[in-house]
């Protein structure tokens, strides 16, 4: 028995991206995003097979279970795995393709959204505060408007490719990840100076008179927040000291140098 | 200052509006830049929420909820970070610190919540069954709400019905203990920066960590944007070269060398 499938048009695509925005509901520990990566492709499964409820059902199984991407990524499997559905494709096959790409996506995504844009917009955002402008904040949430709805044309994209989506992933993560690292790097060793306020306060003598802050500032401007944060770097990746621990450092140590008027 | 029933209950609002952005990280309206300005705005004093903004999202940079994991609160921790430094009159920078054990609250409450809620699953499965569309969305927007209620509580709760004895707290502080609090605001970004760089440093980008330092220190800028362009022009520059590298070798090998 054949069945049939209806075609889904551009508008649905566009709509199913909207859709995607929720795909973090509902997140728990057992499948992470399994619930809302379900839902957002679920209206489109029903309307791929209309009144064949066995064959929607089937297609909402198969979804179901653990998954966890990037979430721009996610509406990009959403895509691709629509146009498969559509393409009547093997389900154990959908599933494979699923299970296989959601992990390099998840770097590709982290990379672009999370490492570069949010960092970038971020250093932004807070120089303008610091001028007391409200447009720290307003400019903060456009650059991240846009982002969000770019997930959409990251959905058509999916949709469009199909199978050949898998090429192109292959052929091209690592150097887009690779690109997104040095945009990313680079920013980070500039926000260091802008940022981070570590110096010695000018009571803070030694031989009476040799002021700490100064000798520091002859060698290298700045020397001190550099050296901190490749400090802190060295513990949370060589050492894996948890961000908390971290935070509950700074804050003691802090309050103890502030009691003997070194900091 | 004092916040005011209306004042709590908008906050309130402000957290549940946020924190359905925070479960699904779209708009990224929960991050403590946006909703410091907005707390700002509600307590009336724009200037602390745009000051509190820059102080916090920069401690929480580097924060974020990736793979699953569950940092610290940034949500809660922009909101009572206003809050703080509005009813007591310490400093945004020193503001910070004290708001940590609210976000730290946020953030245990939160895997609580993501556990409890994988007894949501089977019933997941039983609606994928019977392919019923309608009901699996009555579930995932009922799943988010749920958690967003947690949130608007958790912040009713500590901005506006425990402010006095928080406020009575920090009059006790010493001006060291205070002082030490802002030393710590001041270094807090380093922790976002340096797990920005737990994921991102590699031994082939190591030298762009030192360029965009000595540019940033060595030339005054009122933000980062030029650096980034120019980090943009450098991989711009470097992917050309090694199209043309791989043309280059292409060819040779076309003649047969």
């Amino acid at each position: 028995m054949t069945v049939s499938r209806n075609k889904l048009t551009k508008k649905d695509i566009t709509n199913m991206g909207w859709l995607s925005m929720v795909l973090q509901f509902g997140f728990n520990y057992e499948r992470m995003q399994a619930m809302g990566f379900c839902y957002t492709m679920a209206p489109y499964f029903k309307k791929i097979y209309g009144d064949n409820t066995e064959e929607v059902a089937a297609a909402m199984t198969n979804n179901i279970d653990f998954f966890n991407t990037e979430m721009h990524m996610a509406t990009f499997l959403n895509g691709l795995i629509l146009s498969l559905e559509e393409a009547g494709e093997d389900r154990e096959l959908i599933r494979n393709i699923k299970n296989g790409l959601f992990g390099p996506l998840a770097g590709l995504g982290d990379a672009i959204f999370w490492f570069t844009l949010l960092p970038i917009s971020a250093a932004i955002a807070v120089s303008l505060n610091r001028q007391n402008s409200i447009l720290g904040p307003i400019v903060f949430m456009v650059i991240h408007f846009f982002g969000a709805i770019s997930r959409i044309p990251l959905g058509h994209l999916g949709y469009n490719l199909g199978t050949n989506a898998i090429d192109l992933i292959r052929e091209n993560a690592a150097s887009i990840t690779k690109a997104a690292g040095v945009l990313g790097v680079m920013v980070v060793g500039a926000l260091i100076p802008s940022y981070i306020d570590f110096s010695f306060p000018e009571t803070f003598v030694i031989f009476d008179v040799v002021p700490v802050q100064g000798i520091f500032d002859t060698v290298l401007p700045n020397i001190l927040p550099l050296g901190f944060v490749l400090f802190l770097y060295y513990l949370v990746s060589k050492k894996n000291v948890n961000a908390v621990k971290l935070i509950f450092g700074i804050i003691v140590v802090s309050i103890i140098l502030s009691y003997f008027g070194i900091m | 200052m004092e916040i005011t029933l209306v004042q709590g209950l908008l906050l309130s609002l402000l957290a549940f509006i946020c924190s359905l952005d925070q479960q699904a990280e779209v708009f990224l309206i929960f991050r403590p830049i946006v909703v410091c300005f907005f707390s700002g705005i509600i307590l009336g004093d724009v200037q602390l929420g745009l000051s509190a903004g820059a102080v916090a999202e920069l401690a929480y940079l580097g924060l974020l909820t990736i793979g699953g994991t569950v940092p610290p609160n940034p949500l809660i921790a922009g909101i009572m970070t206003v809050v703080i430094s509005y009813t007591s009159g310490v400093s945004a920078e020193a503001a910070l610190g004290l708001s940590l054990p609210f976000a730290l609250l946020g953030q245990w409450i939160g895997m609580i919540l993501s556990t409890v809620y994988s007894g949501l699953m089977p019933i997941a499965d039983r609606i994928c069954e019977r392919g019923d569309v309608a009901a699996l969305g009555r579930l995932v927007i009922l799943s988010a709400i749920g958690k967003s209620l947690v949130t608007a509580v958790i912040i009713f709760l500590s901005a506006y019905l425990i402010q006095e004895p928080i406020t009575a707290l920090v009059e006790k502080f010493p001006e060291w203990l205070i002082h030490g609090f802002r030393v710590a605001g001041n270094l807090l970004p380093g922790v976002g920066l340096a797990l920005l760089l737990k994921v991102m440093l590699k031994i082939d980008n190591v030298a762009y960590l030192f360029i965009g330092f000595l540019i940033a220190t060595y030339i005054e800028m009122g933000n980062v944007l030029p650096i980034a362009i120019l980090a943009v022009c450098i991989t711009f520059l470097s992917y050309i070269n090694s199209r043309d590298q791989k043309a280059y070798d292409g060819g040779v090998d076309d003649d047969g060398i």
